[in-house]
Protein backbone atom coordinates (compact mmCIF):
# COMPACT_ATOMS: atom_id res chain seq x y z
CA UNK A 1 0.00 0.00 0.00
CA UNK A 2 2.94 2.53 0.74
CA UNK A 3 3.71 4.59 -2.42
CA UNK A 4 6.48 6.47 -0.90
CA UNK A 5 8.84 6.06 1.63
CA UNK A 6 9.05 8.57 4.10
CA UNK A 7 12.01 9.30 6.84
CA UNK A 8 12.44 11.20 9.71
CA UNK A 9 14.32 13.82 7.22
CA UNK A 10 11.17 14.50 4.82
CA UNK A 11 8.69 14.65 8.30
CA UNK A 12 11.17 17.20 10.01
CA UNK A 13 11.73 19.32 6.89
CA UNK A 14 8.79 22.14 6.25
CA UNK A 15 9.40 22.32 2.85
CA UNK A 16 8.05 19.15 2.61
CA UNK A 17 4.88 20.45 3.33
CA UNK A 18 4.54 16.84 5.08
CA UNK A 19 0.36 16.96 5.71
CA UNK A 20 -1.62 19.40 4.42
CA UNK A 21 -1.69 22.54 7.07
CA UNK A 22 -4.99 24.01 5.98
CA UNK A 23 -6.93 20.68 5.37
CA UNK A 24 -5.82 19.30 8.68
CA UNK A 25 -6.47 22.41 10.67
CA UNK A 26 -10.10 22.27 9.37
CA UNK A 27 -10.14 18.77 9.96
CA UNK A 28 -9.11 19.46 13.92
CA UNK A 29 -12.17 22.42 14.34
CA UNK A 30 -14.50 19.96 12.36
CA UNK A 31 -14.07 17.63 14.39
CA UNK A 32 -13.97 19.25 17.85
CA UNK A 33 -16.67 21.49 17.00
CA UNK A 34 -19.01 18.74 15.96
CA UNK A 35 -18.21 16.46 18.53
CA UNK A 36 -19.40 19.63 21.10
CA UNK A 37 -22.85 19.51 18.97
CA UNK A 38 -22.30 15.85 19.71
CA UNK A 39 -23.35 15.93 23.40
CA UNK A 40 -26.23 17.84 22.63
CA UNK A 41 -27.41 15.16 20.13
CA UNK A 42 -27.09 12.62 22.36
CA UNK A 43 -29.33 14.01 25.07
CA UNK A 44 -32.01 14.87 22.43
CA UNK A 45 -31.53 11.21 21.11
CA UNK A 46 -31.48 9.69 24.52
CA UNK A 47 -35.24 11.87 24.91
CA UNK A 48 -36.68 10.95 21.46
CA UNK A 49 -35.48 7.21 22.10
CA UNK A 50 -36.88 6.71 25.73
CA UNK A 51 -40.44 8.44 24.47
CA UNK A 52 -40.59 6.47 21.20
CA UNK A 53 -38.97 3.13 22.03
CA UNK A 54 -40.96 0.76 20.57
CA UNK A 55 -43.87 3.41 19.95
CA UNK A 56 -46.73 3.08 17.18
CA UNK A 57 -46.45 5.83 14.48
CA UNK A 58 -49.21 8.02 15.39
CA UNK A 59 -46.50 8.17 18.79
CA UNK A 60 -43.48 9.34 16.68
CA UNK A 61 -45.04 12.00 14.42
CA UNK A 62 -47.23 12.99 17.84
CA UNK A 63 -43.46 13.59 19.35
CA UNK A 64 -40.56 14.41 16.48
CA UNK A 65 -43.55 16.00 14.04
CA UNK A 66 -43.31 18.97 16.55
CA UNK A 67 -41.35 21.33 14.14
CA UNK A 68 -38.89 22.62 17.39
CA UNK A 69 -37.65 18.61 18.70
CA UNK A 70 -37.59 17.39 14.83
CA UNK A 71 -35.95 19.99 12.99
CA UNK A 72 -33.48 20.61 15.75
CA UNK A 73 -32.78 16.68 15.54
CA UNK A 74 -32.79 16.76 11.57
CA UNK A 75 -29.84 19.39 12.24
CA UNK A 76 -28.01 16.96 14.86
CA UNK A 77 -28.14 13.37 12.89
CA UNK A 78 -26.73 15.54 9.88
CA UNK A 79 -24.07 17.46 11.98
CA UNK A 80 -23.16 13.92 13.42
CA UNK A 81 -22.70 12.66 9.85
CA UNK A 82 -20.28 15.28 9.32
CA UNK A 83 -18.47 13.85 12.75
CA UNK A 84 -19.30 10.55 11.31
CA UNK A 85 -17.15 11.07 7.86
CA UNK A 86 -14.42 12.84 9.57
CA UNK A 87 -13.26 10.18 12.22
CA UNK A 88 -13.82 7.58 9.80
CA UNK A 89 -10.86 9.73 7.48
CA UNK A 90 -8.52 9.60 10.38
CA UNK A 91 -9.11 5.50 10.81
CA UNK A 92 -8.58 5.39 6.65
CA UNK A 93 -5.74 7.80 6.16
CA UNK A 94 -3.82 5.47 9.38
CA UNK A 95 -4.26 2.39 6.72
CA UNK A 96 -5.03 3.27 3.53
CA UNK A 97 -2.94 5.58 1.02
CA UNK A 98 -3.28 6.33 -2.70
CA UNK A 99 -6.02 4.66 -4.49
CA UNK A 100 -7.75 2.18 -2.11
CA UNK A 101 -7.64 5.49 0.21
CA UNK A 102 -9.50 7.32 -2.25
CA UNK A 103 -11.80 4.52 -3.13
CA UNK A 104 -12.11 3.74 0.77
CA UNK A 105 -12.78 7.73 1.16
CA UNK A 106 -15.58 7.58 -1.68
CA UNK A 107 -17.47 4.80 0.09
CA UNK A 108 -16.97 6.78 3.44
CA UNK A 109 -18.66 9.85 1.99
CA UNK A 110 -21.78 7.92 0.28
CA UNK A 111 -22.60 5.97 3.45
CA UNK A 112 -22.53 9.19 5.91
CA UNK A 113 -24.29 10.98 2.91
CA UNK A 114 -26.77 8.07 2.78
CA UNK A 115 -27.51 8.46 7.03
CA UNK A 116 -27.59 12.19 6.83
CA UNK A 117 -30.21 11.99 3.78
CA UNK A 118 -32.20 9.24 5.32
CA UNK A 119 -32.38 9.92 9.02
CA UNK A 120 -32.55 13.70 8.68
CA UNK A 121 -35.40 13.31 5.71
CA UNK A 122 -37.03 10.66 7.83
CA UNK A 123 -37.57 13.25 10.56
CA UNK A 124 -38.20 16.13 8.08
CA UNK A 125 -40.93 14.11 6.16
CA UNK A 126 -42.89 13.20 9.62
CA UNK A 127 -42.44 17.21 10.44
CA UNK A 128 -43.68 18.96 7.28
CA UNK A 129 -46.17 15.65 5.89
CA UNK A 130 -46.88 13.68 9.13
CA UNK B 1 -7.25 15.35 -1.27
CA UNK B 2 -4.12 12.93 -1.26
CA UNK B 3 -2.66 11.33 2.15
CA UNK B 4 0.83 10.14 2.34
CA UNK B 5 0.84 6.19 3.29
CA UNK B 6 1.29 6.51 6.98
CA UNK B 7 3.85 4.45 9.08
CA UNK B 8 1.88 1.78 10.24
CA UNK B 9 2.75 -0.18 13.67
CA UNK B 10 4.73 -3.41 14.55
CA UNK B 11 1.99 -5.87 15.61
CA UNK B 12 0.20 -5.04 19.01
CA UNK B 13 1.32 -7.78 20.85
CA UNK B 14 4.53 -6.38 21.12
CA UNK B 15 3.32 -3.36 23.33
CA UNK B 16 2.95 -3.68 27.43
CA UNK B 17 -0.63 -2.77 27.34
CA UNK B 18 -1.35 0.86 29.33
CA UNK B 19 -4.99 2.25 30.26
CA UNK B 20 -4.23 4.99 28.35
CA UNK B 21 -3.21 2.74 25.44
CA UNK B 22 -6.54 0.89 25.56
CA UNK B 23 -8.90 3.88 25.94
CA UNK B 24 -7.43 5.51 22.34
CA UNK B 25 -8.00 1.92 21.04
CA UNK B 26 -11.25 2.03 22.45
CA UNK B 27 -12.15 5.31 21.71
CA UNK B 28 -12.14 4.34 17.76
CA UNK B 29 -13.60 0.76 18.15
CA UNK B 30 -16.19 2.75 19.57
CA UNK B 31 -15.78 5.64 16.92
CA UNK B 32 -16.73 2.83 13.98
CA UNK B 33 -19.04 1.16 16.28
CA UNK B 34 -21.22 4.65 16.23
CA UNK B 35 -20.35 4.85 12.61
CA UNK B 36 -22.58 1.64 11.81
CA UNK B 37 -25.10 2.29 14.69
CA UNK B 38 -26.09 5.19 13.16
CA UNK B 39 -27.53 3.23 9.93
CA UNK B 40 -29.86 1.85 12.63
CA UNK B 41 -31.02 4.84 14.29
CA UNK B 42 -31.85 6.21 10.47
CA UNK B 43 -33.40 2.90 9.66
CA UNK B 44 -35.48 3.37 12.77
CA UNK B 45 -36.49 6.80 11.27
CA UNK B 46 -37.21 6.01 7.76
CA UNK B 47 -39.27 3.35 8.55
CA UNK B 48 -41.68 5.55 10.48
CA UNK B 49 -41.62 7.99 8.26
CA UNK B 50 -42.78 5.07 5.22
CA UNK B 51 -46.01 3.74 7.70
CA UNK B 52 -46.63 1.59 10.61
CA UNK B 53 -46.30 -2.00 9.19
CA UNK B 54 -42.53 -0.71 8.39
CA UNK B 55 -42.15 0.40 11.68
CA UNK B 56 -43.87 -2.23 13.15
CA UNK B 57 -41.06 -4.93 11.90
CA UNK B 58 -38.08 -2.72 12.59
CA UNK B 59 -39.77 -2.18 16.31
CA UNK B 60 -39.96 -6.06 16.36
CA UNK B 61 -36.49 -6.42 15.21
CA UNK B 62 -34.81 -3.90 17.86
CA UNK B 63 -37.34 -5.02 20.60
CA UNK B 64 -36.02 -8.62 20.26
CA UNK B 65 -33.17 -9.73 22.87
CA UNK B 66 -30.70 -9.86 20.11
CA UNK B 67 -31.30 -6.40 18.99
CA UNK B 68 -31.86 -5.01 22.79
CA UNK B 69 -28.69 -6.42 23.38
CA UNK B 70 -27.21 -4.73 19.98
CA UNK B 71 -28.94 -1.57 21.39
CA UNK B 72 -27.70 -1.92 24.71
CA UNK B 73 -23.60 -2.21 23.11
CA UNK B 74 -24.39 1.06 20.94
CA UNK B 75 -25.31 3.14 24.16
CA UNK B 76 -22.21 2.35 25.53
CA UNK B 77 -20.71 2.89 22.85
CA UNK B 78 -21.59 6.38 22.13
CA UNK B 79 -21.52 7.13 26.06
CA UNK B 80 -17.75 6.31 25.78
CA UNK B 81 -17.23 7.86 22.88
CA UNK B 82 -18.39 10.78 24.45
CA UNK B 83 -16.52 10.83 27.59
CA UNK B 84 -13.22 9.89 25.41
CA UNK B 85 -14.22 13.24 23.62
CA UNK B 86 -14.84 15.00 26.94
CA UNK B 87 -11.11 13.40 27.62
CA UNK B 88 -9.85 15.23 24.36
CA UNK B 89 -11.43 18.56 24.80
CA UNK B 90 -9.49 18.65 28.64
CA UNK B 91 -5.91 18.09 26.59
CA UNK B 92 -7.12 20.15 24.16
CA UNK B 93 -6.20 22.43 27.42
CA UNK B 94 -2.86 20.89 27.51
CA UNK B 95 -3.53 20.27 30.97
CA UNK B 96 -4.09 16.53 32.81
CA UNK B 97 -1.20 14.87 30.57
CA UNK B 98 1.31 13.80 33.11
CA UNK B 99 1.41 10.29 34.32
CA UNK B 100 -0.52 9.39 36.98
CA UNK B 101 -3.29 12.39 35.44
CA UNK B 102 -3.88 11.05 32.63
CA UNK B 103 -4.01 7.47 33.74
CA UNK B 104 -7.03 8.35 36.31
CA UNK B 105 -8.76 10.13 33.58
CA UNK B 106 -9.16 7.21 31.10
CA UNK B 107 -9.90 5.05 34.16
CA UNK B 108 -12.36 7.64 34.99
CA UNK B 109 -13.46 7.68 31.36
CA UNK B 110 -14.42 3.99 31.34
CA UNK B 111 -16.14 3.76 34.76
CA UNK B 112 -17.91 7.01 33.55
CA UNK B 113 -19.33 5.31 30.34
CA UNK B 114 -19.87 1.85 32.15
CA UNK B 115 -22.22 4.40 35.01
CA UNK B 116 -23.89 6.25 32.71
CA UNK B 117 -25.02 3.29 30.51
CA UNK B 118 -26.00 1.36 33.04
CA UNK B 119 -27.89 4.56 34.66
CA UNK B 120 -29.73 4.96 31.35
CA UNK B 121 -30.54 1.17 30.29
CA UNK B 122 -31.46 0.95 34.74
CA UNK B 123 -33.86 4.12 34.56
CA UNK B 124 -35.59 3.78 31.45
CA UNK B 125 -35.59 0.40 30.15
CA UNK B 126 -35.28 -2.43 32.78
CA UNK B 127 -37.24 -0.16 35.84
CA UNK B 128 -39.71 1.59 32.93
Amino acid sequence: MRETVITTETIADPKTHYGDARASTRHFITQRLTGAINIAFLLLLLFVVVRLAGQDRTDVVGLLGNWFVGIPFAALIAIAAIHMRNGMRDTLEDYLAGSMYRLAMLLNTLFCLAVALLGAGAVLKIVFWG
Amino acid sequence: MSVRARPTSPHLQIYRWTVTMAMSIIHRATGIANYGGMALLAIWLVAAAIGQDALTSVNYIYGSWFGQLVLFGFTWSLVHHMCGGLRHFVWDFAVMMEPGQRDKMAWATLGASVAITLLIWTVFVWMA
